[in-house]
């Protein structure tokens, strides 16, 4: 039995107790079948020739299933196993050997194992393997990996601290972000980070840390390494150790700078879009207003022309002279229409009151007397709500709509309805009338600005009216439809909130 | 005061066919209309029997004008008509906090620039008919 002591360290005689021979034999046995870690001895071709017992409680089997087997039987990666021997074969010392094992409930276990071969006059008699579990170790570690290769992945800068503000760790996207590579930064202060204007905010940061506060999603500036000011979004949350004491703090760090820059430029660009739309709208008012002074004085002389000097004119003269006041009056209309379509948004102040809608209607229905008169028609009304829209507003809805009615008539005496029903928390009126109606294929097209299905002569008018209709109901936020087929009357709707 | 030689000849024109027969003084600017108003304070020029102010004025626009009428001990009590040519409420508003005693737009019909006789008649105090 001397390899037994051949296979302890030659130190250990230096300081061996001074005991029997066959004493000392059998208590190194003991030792080696009964210590806490568990030893194999395999042959060259990987028969188990021995484990003791920590080894066989390890994987569960008992000896029998165990001793005799061929180690590989008991491996999970062969070829691990085949490398293990090869080396040893070579006389490779192998220390910490990471390798996965079978245990009898079919589970696998990591162990770590460490070995060389004993020879004898050169000859291969077996192994001498030490196993440790390190399934346990080998977890923590994986999810280490794994955290540390999530953070390093992170596209914002994960960096810690401790409470002094020194810099223990650092991402690789803190690099791209902030420029410094990690020996840069590592144990230097934080304060290199922060922007000229806001280096008093760390000390504030770091001492609300220590009362074990976080910093959520706070908005600062930063300075890269090449002096750049950057916009970041920053959590900063406190560090616990096992016993629950702060030891530093973690730190996520977003930039912002793009889409911090992209609102503002959208911003900008929003704001002076609307500028540019008042200006137009207030451009177009100024130019149908400053157009109508010179076609006043037309239509004034052309009248004043024809009063003083009919005769000398002679018929053809006097027929010239009539359409160009017939133009001139025209277009004086149209600049007037078109003034109107813009008030609709420059007074842009909205209502905080209701009006009662059938008084405003009494009112349309008073200016539109003379051709209600003329045309003998009868206005049929249904009562009528209050609704939240300037008065002046409510009041051109339905003197457009109405006079359409009237103009747009047939041969026989108009009937014009007007009746209003709730509809989801607001109101829908309808105008119906029994005149012309309106082809389904134009009615969209009737709302658009200057759109006209007939000719001056036929029937008069800007093609204003329903432009401007549609726009008073949809800045209330309604909307104006029409429903009619040719010759069987139209009804329009209107809804208002 | 109006800078429009088309107007001034229809306003003429609407106070010869409404039989106001008198002296028809016309200011072309601003400038020259203050002018007028302060040397009508000092007694330079008799005072008239009724103003009509266009708002639209050169180098002075019409409303300094109605201020300084306001300002104005002697033509307190002359009947001041703004005729202008715009249908802005806010024209309209100022005009009467400015004073004005009446105010019309501009009529773009003849008949209805005329007509305007009628209306000076009334303002003037004159029988109407």
């Amino acid at each position: 039995m001397h390899h037994g002591r051949n296979a302890v360290d030659v130190h250990s005689q230096a300081i061996a107790p001074q005991i029997p021979v066959a004493d000392e034999t059998a208590a190194l046995w003991d030792f080696l079948e009964n210590a806490g870690v568990a030893f194999h001895w395999v042959a060259e071709d990987g028969t188990i020739l021995w484990a003791n017992n920590a080894e066989l409680e390890l994987l569960g089997y008992p000896a029998d299933e165990y001793i005799g087997h061929n180690i590989a039987e008991f491996h999970a990666d062969l070829h691990v196993i085949d490398d293990i021997l090869t080396r040893l074969r070579n006389d490779e010392t192998l220390t910490g050997y990471e390798a996965r094992v079978r245990c009898k409930d079919g589970s696998l276990r990591w162990v770590a194992t460490s070995s060389s071969v004993y020879r004898k006059n050169g000859k291969f008699v077996h192994t001498r393997c030490v196993s440790v579990d390190i399934t346990a170790q080998k977890g923590i570690r994986d999810l280490q990996q794994r955290l540390s290769a999530i953070v390093e992945s992170s596209d914002d800068a994960i960096i810690a601290k401790d409470l002094n503000g020194i810099i223990l760790s650092w991402n690789r996207a803190a690099q791209r972000i902030f420029g410094y590579t990690a020996d840069e930064v590592i144990g230097r202060h934080i304060s290199i980070l922060a922007a000229p204007d806001r280096v008093d905010e760390i000390p504030d940061i770091l001492s609300r840390l220590r009362r074990g506060e976080r910093v959520d999603h706070y908005k600062t500036k930063r300075k890269t390494k090449d002096g750049r000011i950057l916009t970041i979004s920053l959590t900063v949350s406190p560090l616990f150790d096992a016993h629950g004491g702060i030891v530093g703090a973690s730190k996520v760090a977003r930039d912002i700078t793009l889409s911090e820059s992209q609102a503002e430029a959208l911003s900008a660009a929003n704001e002076a879009l609307t500028t540019a739309n008042a200006d137009l709208e207030q451009f177009v008012y100024s130019a149908s207003h400053d157009l109508q002074e010179p076609l006043r004085m037309v239509a004034t002389y052309s009248e004043l022309l024809m009063r003083t000097f009919r005769d000398q004119l002679g018929p053809d003269g006097a027929e010239y002279l009539d359409y160009v006041l017939q133009g001139a009056l025209r277009m004086d209309q149209l600049l007037k229409a078109l003034r109107s379509y813009t008030l609709v948004s420059t007074t842009r102040k909205e209502p905080v009151d209701y009006v009662d809608s059938g008084n405003i209607l009494d009112r349309a229905l008073a200016n539109l007397r003379p051709d209600i008169v003329a045309s003998g028609a009868l206005i049929i009304r249904t009562p009528l709500p209050k609704v939240k829209l300037h008065d002046f507003r409510l009041e051109q809805l339905f003197q457009n709509l109405i006079s359409n009615a009237l103009r747009y008539r047939k041969g026989t005496r108009p009937e014009i309805k007007v009746s209003a029903e709730p509809e989801n928390n607001g109101w829908r009126f309808a105008i119906q009338d029994n005149g012309i109606g309106v082809d389904p294929r134009y009615k969209e097209q009737i709302f658009d600005l200057f759109k006209r299905l007939h000719s001056f002569a036929e029937y008069p008018g800007t093609g204003m009216g329903l432009s401007i209709c549609k726009r008073i109901v949809e800045r209330a936020g309604g909307r104006i439809w029409v429903e009619s087929e040719l010759g069987r009357g139209s009804t329009f709707y209107f809804t208002l909130p | 005061m109006d800078d429009n030689p088309a107007d001034v000849r229809l306003v003429r024109a609407a106070l010869e066919e409404h039989r106001i027969i008198g002296e028809l003084t016309v200011v072309r600017d601003g400038e020259k209309a203050i002018q007028f108003i302060e040397d009508i304070e000092n007694g330079l020029r008799p005072c008239p029997d009724m103003m009509i102010v266009d708002l639209n004025l050169p180098k002075r626009p019409g409303r300094d004008v109605l201020e300084c009428r306001n300002r104005s001990g002697k033509l307190r009590n002359v009947p001041v008509i703004v005729l202008s040519s715009s249908d802005a409420a806010r024209d309209r508003d100022d005009s009467a906090r400015l004073g004005a005693s009446l105010y019309v737009q501009k009529p773009s019909r003849l008949d209805d620039f005329l007509g305007l006789g009628a209306t000076f008649r009334q303002m003037l105090g004159f029988p109407v008919w």
